[in-house]
C-alpha cells in the first residue's frame, strides 16, 4: 500500500447532500487524514451510506465541495446493497480480476494474475476461484467482493457494513486485514452500525447523527 | 436437396441476413438477460416498426425510418432510472403500447392492405432483398467487432455500475453505446426479420444457454448456435413445405429451449436425490 502521509487525504467543505428535495446531512466540514482507520457510526437511517456515496462521488452534493485524489487513484469499494446480480455466468476469479481494471495499462498481465491469485489466497478464495459469484454463500460473496477492492492496492478503500452477513471469525478476519492496511498506510472509511467489533481497532470514529458529522474519540461515542 | 438448392441459390440473401442477424441478436441477447430488460427487444422492435411505417408515409427510405425511432428510443432508455418516480419497465411499457399502436395507425394511412401490414410489422426473411442484406452486414460486422473488443467494459458497467465508475469507467457512455448498438441491429434486421422473430433472437438462445452452462464465453457460443441451427433448418422447411419462416424460426427456437429446461430440471432433480441420500 502506498503511504497516505498524515496529511487530509479527503476534504469536505460545507457539504449538504440528501436525495430528491431531502436533505440528510447539512453543512458538513470534515477533513479525513491519510492512513487511517476511520470508521463512521451512527444509528440506522442517520446518513453514513449517504455520506460515503458522496465522498465517493456516486451521489451529488446539493451543497459544499469535497476533494478526493480519485480521479487520479480509484477507490477500493465495497457497497452494502447486494451489488452483483448471481444470475452473472462469471468467476469468482472473474470478479476480482474486475478491481483490476486501472492497472490495465501499467501492469503486465502476468503481474494481475498475481495480484488476484494472492488476493484470492488471502481470503481463502482460490480453491472456489471458478465458482460463480452465484454459487458461493452470502459471507464468500463478502469475501470476494473484498478482495476486489484490494486487488489494485487502492491508496483509500470505502466499505459500507463489510462485515454484514459474516460469522464472528470472518467478521474479525476482514476487520483485521482492513487495520493492517491503514497501518501500512492506506486509508479505510468504514461505515459500521456497532462499536463492538471496531473498539481496539481505531482510534477515532466519525459519528453520524441528527443531520451531523463529527470526528471524535472512540471513548467518546455513545449512541 | 432440392429445397435446400432453391435455398442456397434462390435465396442467398435470406440465408446470410439470417444466419447474421440469429448471431448478433443471441449474443447481444445475453447481456439484455443479464441486465433482467428482456423487455427492450419487444419495445424496440415495436418502434422499429413504428419507424418503418412513418418512413413510408413520409416517403422516406424505411432503413432511415426505422434507425432514427430506434436509435432515439435506445438513447431514453439507457438513462439511469435509479432515481426516477417510476422505474424503467413502466416506460418501457408505455413505449411498447403506443409505438404498436401507431404503427398500425400509420401503416392504415399509407394504402397497403393487411397482408402488406403483416408483411411490414413481422416480416418474412425468405423475401429479404439484397439491399436488406447490405444494410445488415454493413451494421453487423463492424458492430461485432466493436462489442468484442468493448465486451469487458460492458460486462463490468452491467455487473456493477458503482464499481465500475469507481474503477474509472465511463459506465453511462458504455450503456448509451450497447443500447444504440442493439437499436442499430433491430433497425436494420427488422423489416427483414420482423418485430417477433428479432424479440425471439434476442430472448430464447441466451435463456437456453444461460440454463446450461455459467461460464459466459460459453453461453455466447452456445447462444449463437441455438440461434443459428433453428435459422438454417427453419428456412429449409419453410422452403420445403411453403411455411412461413419467421414463425418456423421461433417455433423451432423453442426446442433449444425446452431441451435445455428439462437438463436443468433433471439436474436439479439429481442433485436433490443426492443430498437426500447423504442425508
Amino acid at each position: 500500500m502506498n503511504d497516505g502521509g498524515s496529511g487530509p487525504i479527503i476534504r469536505l467543505r460545507r457539504v449538504s447532500v440528501g436525495y430528491g428535495a431531502e436533505c440528510v446531512l447539512r453543512d458538513i466540514t470534515l477533513d479525513i487524514p491519510g492512513g487511517v482507520f476511520l470508521p463512521f457510526v451512527g444509528p440506522n437511517g442517520a446518513g453514513k451510506t449517504t455520506l460515503l456515496r458522496a465522498i465517493l462521488g456516486l451521489l451529488p452534493v446539493k451543497a459544499g465541495t469535497i476533494e478526493t485524489p480519485f480521479a487520479d487513484e480509484p477507490p477500493g469499494y465495497v457497497a452494502q446493497q447486494k451489488a452483483i446480480d448471481p444470475i452473472y455466468p462469471v468467476s469468482v476469479q472473474e470478479i476480482v480480476e474486475m478491481g483490476c481494471w486501472p492497472l490495465r495499462r501499467s501492469r503486465s498481465i502476468r503481474e494481475r494474475r498475481a495480484l488476484v491469485e494472492r488476493q484470492l489466497e488471502r481470503f481463502g478464495l482460490l480453491e472456489h476461484a471458478g465458482k460463480t459469484f452465484g454459487e458461493l454463500s452470502g459471507g464468500m460473496r463478502q469475501k470476494a467482493l473484498l478482495a476486489r477492492a484490494l486487488v489494485a492496492e487502492p491508496r483509500v478503500i470505502v466499505m459500507d457494513e463489510p462485515t454484514t452477513e459474516l460469522d464472528q471469525a470472518t467478521q474479525r478476519m476482514v476487520l483485521d486485514t482492513l487495520h493492517a492496511a491503514a497501518r501500512g498506510g492506506c486509508t479505510v472509511l468504514i461505515a459500521h452500525h456497532g462499536l463492538d467489533a471496531i473498539v481496539n481497532r481505531a482510534e477515532k470514529v466519525c459519528l453520524v447523527r441528527d443531520g451531523s458529522v463529527r470526528m471524535m474519540p472512540l471513548s467518546e461515542v455513545h449512541f | 436437396m432440392d429445397a435446400l438448392h432453391t435455398l442456397l441459390t434462390v435465396f442467398p440473401a435470406a440465408v446470410l441476413s439470417g444466419v447474421a442477424v440469429a448471431l448478433m441478436c443471441s449474443m447481444l441477447g445475453v447481456f439484455v438477460i443479464l441486465k433482467r430488460m428482456v423487455f427492450i427487444g419487444a419495445v424496440l422492435s415495436e418502434v422499429a416498426a413504428l419507424g418503418l411505417a412513418a418512413a413510408m408515409v413520409l416517403h422516406l427510405p424505411p432503413l432511415a425510418g426505422a434507425t432514427v425511432t430506434t436509435l432515439a428510443a435506445a438513447v431514453w432508455i439507457s438513462r439511469p432510472f435509479e432515481q426516477g418516480r417510476i422505474p424503467r419497465d413502466a416506460v418501457l411499457g408505455a413505449m411498447f403500447a403506443v409505438a404498436g399502436a401507431l404503427s398500425i395507425l400509420l401503416s392504415a394511412h399509407t394504402g397497403l392492405g393487411l397482408e402488406e401490414v403483416k408483411a411490414l410489422l413481422y416480416g418474412d426473411l425468405v423475401l429479404t432483398r439484397r439491399s436488406d442484406l447490405a444494410a445488415i452486414l454493413g451494421v453487423v460486422v463492424p458492430l461485432s467487432l466493436l462489442l468484442f473488443l468493448s465486451h469487458r467494459p460492458i460486462l463490468y458497467t452491467f455487473l456493477d455500475r458503482d464499481a465500475a465508475r469507481l474503477l474509472g469507467l465511463r459506465t453511462g457512455a458504455w450503456e448509451v453505446f450497447f443500447f444504440s448498438a442493439l437499436a442499430l441491429v433491430i433497425s436494420v434486421a427488422a423489416r427483414a426479420a420482423g418485430a417477433m422473430l428479432v424479440f425471439a433472437y434476442l430472448t430464447m438462445p441466451a435463456s437456453a444457454a444461460l440454463l446450461l452452462s455459467r461460464q459466459l464465453r460459453r453461453v455466447m457460443l452456445l447462444a449463437a448456435i441455438f440461434a443459428v441451427t433453428p435459422t438454417l433448418v427453419g428456412l429449409h422447411a419453410a422452403i420445403a413445405w411453403d411455411l412461413p419462416a419467421n414463425q418456423l424460426i421461433v417455433a423451432l427456437m423453442a426446442l433449444p429451449l425446452l431441451s435445455a429446461g428439462l437438463v436443468r430440471g433433471a439436474t436439479a432433480l439429481r442433485r436433490a436425490s443426492r443430498i437426500s441420500d447423504q442425508g
